[in-house]
């Protein structure tokens, strides 16, 4: 019977599958023709115009880097998604273990409450940190009450504001892929540690931490790269005076109208972003959660 | 030992300190949202001198609040419909052909995931310009389409994969042809990607701020628009109501999700 059944599947198998591989290419023409049309050729043309306007050169460049305005932004840059990654890690590596260890019944909470926060509405979030950090805010207050402080800390419009609500934003995408790395070790191996004699240090520097840092790498530079990339949460808690590098590219765009500057100023996230994604890709086997920054 | 929540001794308490304070961390700022909400202080006094609903019966009488909300949500009706279509496609003809540069193309499918959204917004932008898009319905359907298809492409892909083909093989040694298979075995099959996608898809299309702030006009603009040209001027009450809907939507469609996680489970 087993082999009637088989016989008969194998032509229809073949028959199936050579109807369905043209027909395959057919049903990927409709998202190609959108994305080729309305990402690729846009995309493309923004690049373009950096070395096309207002004449065919390299100028967009040599000002984009060799303006202290300029280099200013990039520093802000990279330096506020340095220390978020920082600060991110050093919080979310005990939390995700903790949501690792913990019985089911409360992981589930802790769970609820990191999906509640990331898929809130993130001018929402950035609002509640805006009123939270500002000069008569919370914060402030409670610090100010308790005799912290004696008069109220500048926390918004400067890049404190910034990397304070760009750590509330980011933390549970460390925590979420973390969690799964570290619920995938085999706790024996840990059992295993103890049998031969490690400390507790011993055991986390030794034996934990290392096979976990794929997990932490890769964590690690989602984080990095969304955080190069974020526009609302900056321009809204940074002010005028510390921009980004999505903000330099929206204002380049918006108030100077100087497509040139902002297609190189586009270009050099780009090669960023992509180059660190292809590192991420390459080494890390890759993350399933976006990148692009908001 | 260190993976074990018994054994973990003092350190036990240590991380439950941890991740006390990042869960406050975490909910605090939304609650005390809504908390502000509801005070009578136009200054965001907190804790708020009195209670009151003024702030939302200004936004919900507002016809500008109105006419964006509704703007939003009838693009991310369309952007739904439209990503779900587009990503079943997409991914049925990933899953089931085998081509030339078949991996290339779907790296390229999920890069609008993985680009700056401002780099997109912008170049959006300038194309539009000269289609004569911006400020326009259509303009806010492609932008937020091209960002929801990744997702959309993703999850409709991960339930094609654990769904064995030999079903549709064996529906048609039955007899059915093709289409009557796509409609009667594959796509029940796959429902739960597909409601999922559609989550995924309205939410991000909901949300989205980058690409509808170059896509709006001071006569059309979404929701997310709005509360961000408001937030440049001031910090209004009227934002924390807002904010607050936004969060019992997000609640709503949570819980959605999860009940039917757990229908499908038992």
């Amino acid at each position: 019977m087993s082999t009637a059944l088989s016989s008969a599947a194998v032509p229809v198998r073949r028959r199936f599958k050579i109807g369905a591989e043209s027909r395959g290419v057919k049903l990927l023409l409709p998202a190609l023709l959108l994305l080729g049309g309305f990402f690729l050729i846009p995309v493309l043309t923004l690049l373009l115009r950096s070395v096309m306007e207002p004449a065919p050169g390299l100028q967009n460049y040599v000002e984009l880097l060799g303006s202290q305005t300029y280099v200013r932004v990039f520093f802000n840059t990279f330096m506020v998604a340095g220390v978020v990654t920082l600060i991110t890690l050093l919080i979310g590596f005990p939390t995700a273990w903790l949501l690792a260890v913990l019985p089911k019944r409360w992981s589930q909470l802790m769970f609820a409450v990191l999906l509640l926060s990331m898929w809130t509405n993130l001018l929402a979030r950035t609002y509640a940190w805006m009123v939270l950090l500002q000069q008569t805010g919370l914060i402030n207050r409670v610090l100010m009450a308790i005799g912290v402080i004696d008069e109220p800390l500048a926390l918004v419009n400067n890049l404190v504001g910034v990397t304070i609500g760009m750590t509330y934003i980011m933390l549970p995408f460390l925590v979420m892929p973390l969690h799964a790395t570290l619920r995938a070790i085999d706790p024996s191996t840990l059992r295993a540690a103890a049998i031969c004699g490690a400390s507790r240090w011993q055991a986390l520097r030794l034996v934990l931490l290392p096979l976990a840092l794929p997990g932490i790498a890769s964590g690690a530079l989602m984080v990095f790269v969304m955080s190069l990339g974020y526009y609302v949460t900056p321009a809204l808690l940074g002010g005028t005076n510390y921009m980004m590098l999505a903000e330099l590219i929206a204002q380049l765009v918006q108030s100077l109208l100087n497509w040139g500057l902002a297609g190189a100023a586009a270009f050099v996230l780009l090669v960023v972003t992509l180059g660190l994604y292809a590192v991420q890709l390459r080494y890390l086997g890759g993350g399933r959660t976006g990148f692009g920054g908001r | 030992m260190l993976l074990d929540f018994d054994r973990l001794g003092a350190w036990r308490w240590g991380l439950i300190g941890v991740g006390t304070v990042v869960m406050l961390f975490l909910l605090l700022p939304i609650v005390f949202i809504a908390a502000l909400s509801f005070g009578d202080s136009q200054w965001l006094v907190f804790p708020p001198p009195g209670w009151t609903l003024q702030w939302y019966q200004q936004l919900l009488t507002d016809p500008v609040w109105i006419d964006s909300l509704l703007t939003s949500a009838k693009v991310a009706v369309i952007v739904t419909v439209l990503s779900v279509a587009l990503g079943l496609l997409a991914s049925l003809g990933l899953a089931r052909s085998t081509f030339f540069g078949k991996s290339a193309l779907q790296a390229f499918f999920l890069t609008p995931m993985v680009l700056p959204v401002v780099v997109l917004a912008v170049a959006l932008y300038a194309f539009f310009l000269k289609l004569g898009l911006t400020g326009t319905l259509t303009g806010f359907v492609i932008g937020h389409l091209i960002i929801a298809l990744p997702f959309s492409i993703i999850t409709i892909g991960n339930s094609l994969q654990s769904f064995d083909p030999a079903l549709e093989d064996a529906a048609m040694i039955c007899g059915a042809g093709p289409i009557e298979v796509k409609w009667r075995v594959t796509l029940p099959a796959i429902r739960l990607g597909l409601f999922a996608a559609a989550v995924f898809s309205f939410l991000i299309s909901w949300d989205e701020v980058v690409l509808s702030i170059f896509m709006a006009s001071p006569t059309l603009q979404t929701l997310p628009v709005l509360i961000w040209s408001t937030l440049r001027q001031d910090l209004t009450p009227v934002i924390a109501a807002a904010s607050t809907l936004l969060v019992a939507l997000t609640i709503v469609l949570m819980l959605l999700v999860s009940l039917l996680k757990r229908g499908t489970r038992s």
